[in-house]
């Protein structure tokens, strides 16, 4: 055995060295492609790092020019946002209530729809799916003096009922048509099986199907929630001093006198708080390639 | 009290064990496992699957469902197990009407082609499923499927998911969980299509083995005629929509119906060639076969004859050696008989080499006469 051994150890650096041309070679377009993804990462990066940093000065040294990098850090912008005379807390509560139960409404009622369209085999499928579509391409000015004009009828301006219901009209559509998708990468055979188990049409997607589409149900979560939860034309049409969420609060910051940059960066982060820690929970669930091994050939994604 | 006893079967069949569904067969009813169907009609669209199948299958028998892709077999299976609506005709099991029962209340088992396990579930908790739905009691599903992964050598992989295992081992877990709670029927769609061909054979005896032990009437599907042969006790040939030939493997080989049906059992399948019957004379490829004495009547005649059984001699049709297929043990020669190429198959070693030119002869007893148009065997 350490016969073959010893030659072949002998003409390793012989090989090291003939080896050096396509390293460096390979070294370079890896510098290259680490110096452009910095750039990259840099300017995607940016808005939020100077956000975060603007959130931690003074007024005046945001307006500081040329900027300030070191300055004197402060949690002022911060008891201000939360605590102050015009505090963000009720507006956070508002936005919390009017995404979440957005978002909750939106899956309890796109998740079986979406199971719905991509099993049954209903004339004009793929019509119906394309109009689900289509009407998330109309413009949503078009919609808001209508929108308007319909709650002020019935008496539900400036109510949570209100807006959900508004949120909803464009949620549903986009949940629906993204979870169809996630329902279809699952082989009809799952559920034939299960139906052979005795389990039933309600426990086969309760036990079998949901688990396995559980990836796209966390995509669906992320996305409505931060569509509901950013979203601030409606809001800003549609409420008033009852629902007010915090996207709209967040505007009371910019007048016409001034614009309080620092405090407008301490509310953005806390904005973006509850969004990232969602983010990180259904982090956990979006695994893919979870279909490998259930059927042959499976896996495609 | 009978009444009470089926009540209660169909509540929770995996409660009774592999003694209770003898017994029942003995209670009178007609056996416990029988399957019938009568003009099973199934359209789709335009198209027709299936032009009124009727079958008859027996308590504790493996019966195969043979013919090529597209043949309607499958769906019959599918049909059996309540997966498929019907368009006319009904389905019987043990003589009751199960032909509008969901999929759930039949009491059948089935391993997909593609096995179809719960990729998000272990093997423990896949077996478990089936018991799990009934509501069986947490010992007693924990025995059961200790019990079913053991059958199938699968008990040291319990822990693992689907993902984890071998294709070998994830058909067996699929076996598992069809066995588990001890159904009536016991479907299997092209169980060993997946598996490569050394595992293909050992498994195929295993199943046969596992089926014996547990009596339960097994439907097959399959489109390897080899398969069927090997594993079933009575076959049935698709053709097309419709059933050709049901019999035991041995006498569907030594008469098949159809001329489909002869060029499509055997390895290599029988051979055809055209043929005439004049004067209860037969004469094939332009050459009289004075010896041979048909009973068929005048006319045209497809004329079979099964590798096995051509002889290369001193005599007989003239033919060109066109490819020698060495198998090892056997051999198959291609033989260029009047521009038709017709296998032979032997044990011994021929002496000749591709362009020979040669003579094949068969026993007068080997041969099979087929109606040319109708391709209805005629003897």
């Amino acid at each position: 055995m350490s016969a073959p051994g010893l030659p072949a150890r002998e003409s390793a650096p012989k090989r090291e060295a003939r080896r050096v041309a396509p390293v460096t070679g390979k070294r370079l377009r890896t510098l290259a492609l680490v110096v452009l993804a910095t750039v990259l990462l840099a300017i995607w990066a940016f808005p939020v790092l100077w956000a975060l940093l603007t959130s931690f000065k003074t007024e005046r040294d945001v307006l500081a020019y040329p900027p300030t990098i070191f300055f004197e850090p402060t949690l002022r912008n911060y008891a201000d946002v939360l605590f102050g005379s015009a505090s963000l807390l009720p507006n956070l509560l508002s936005s919390t209530i009017v995404a979440g139960v957005s978002t909750i409404v939106t899956l309890l009622l796109a998740i079986p729809a979406a199971y719905a369209l991509a099993r049954l085999d209903l004339p004009a499928k793929r019509a119906s799916g394309f109009y689900v579509l289509a009407t998330q391409m109309l413009p949503p000015v078009g919609l808001i003096i209508p929108y308007y004009l319909v709650l002020q009828k019935v008496g539900m301006l400036d109510t949570y009922s209100g807006l959900i219901v508004i949120y909803l009209t464009f949620s549903l559509p986009f949940a629906i048509w993204l979870m169809v998708s996630y329902f279809e990468d699952i082989p009809r055979e799952m559920e034939e099986a299960a139906l052979l188990d005795r389990a039933g049409r309600l426990r086969a997607l309760w036990y079998v199907i949901l688990p396995q589409v559980r990836g796209g149900i966390a995509v669906t979560t992320i996305f409505v929630f931060l569509n509901a939860w950013n979203e601030f034309l409606f809001a800003v049409v549609l409420g008033g001093n009852r629902v007010r969420p915090v996207t709209v609060a967040m505007f009371n910051y910019i007048s016409v006198e001034q614009t309080l940059w620092a405090k407008l960066a301490a509310g953005a982060m806390l904005a973006m708080a509850p969004v990232i820690l969602l983010g990180l929970l259904a982090q956990r669930h979006i695994v893919k390639g979870l279909t490998v091994g259930a059927v042959k050939g499976g896996g495609r994604r | 009290m009978i009444e009470k006893r089926t009540a209660r079967r169909n509540r929770l069949p995996a409660e009774r064990g592999e003694g209770a569904l003898r017994s029942e067969a003995g209670d009178g009813r007609p056996g416990a496992g029988s399957v019938s169907m009568r003009g099973i009609v199934k359209r789709h669209g335009s198209f027709t699957a299936l032009h009124g199948i009727d079958l008859d299958i027996a308590p504790g028998e493996f019966f195969a469902l043979l013919g090529p892709s597209g043949s309607g077999k499958t769906t019959t299976l599918r049909i059996l197990a309540g997966l498929e609506s019907v368009d006319a005709g009904r389905v019987r099991q043990d003589g009751v009407d199960v032909t509008d029962r969901e999929p759930g209340e039949r009491d059948v088992a089935m391993v997909f082609q593609s096995y179809a396990l719960y990729p998000h579930m272990t093997v423990h908790e896949n077996i478990a499923f089936p018991l799990r739905m009934i509501g069986t009691a947490k010992d007693e599903t924990e025995r059961a499927v200790r019990d079913a992964a053991a059958k199938v050598r699968i008990d040291h992989l319990l822990a693992r998911r689907p993902g984890e295992l071998s294709g070998g081992q994830q058909q067996r877990c699929a076996l598992a969980r069809a066995i588990v709670r001890k159904p009536r029927l016991f479907l299997l769609d092209e169980p060993l299509s997946n598996l490569d061909a050394k595992l293909r054979l050992e498994t195929r005896v295993e199943l046969r083995k596992l089926q014996r032990a547990l009596g339960v009437t097994t439907v097959y599907v399959t489109h390897d005629q080899e398969e069927a042969m090997t594993i079933a006790d009575r076959v049935a040939v698709f053709m097309e929509g419709r059933i050709v030939q049901v019999g035991r493997p041995q006498d569907i080989f030594a008469r098949p119906a159809t001329s489909v049906v002869a060029a499509f059992i055997g390895s290599p399948p029988m051979n055809l060639l055209p043929g005439e019957v004049r004067d209860g004379m037969l004469r094939v490829a332009g050459m009289d076969f004075p010896g041979l004495r048909v009973r068929a009547g005048d006319g045209a005649v497809s004329v079979g004859v099964r590798p096995a059984a051509l002889r290369i001699g001193p005599d007989g049709l003239p033919a060109r050696v066109y490819l020698v297929e060495n198998l090892g043990d056997t051999t198959i020669v291609d033989l260029d008989v009047a521009g038709q190429v017709i296998k032979l198959r032997t044990d011994q070693p021929p002496n000749v080499r591709e362009g020979d030119q040669v003579r094949v002869s068969f026993a007068p007893d080997a041969l099979h006469l087929f109606d040319p148009d109708t391709g209805l065997r005629r003897d």
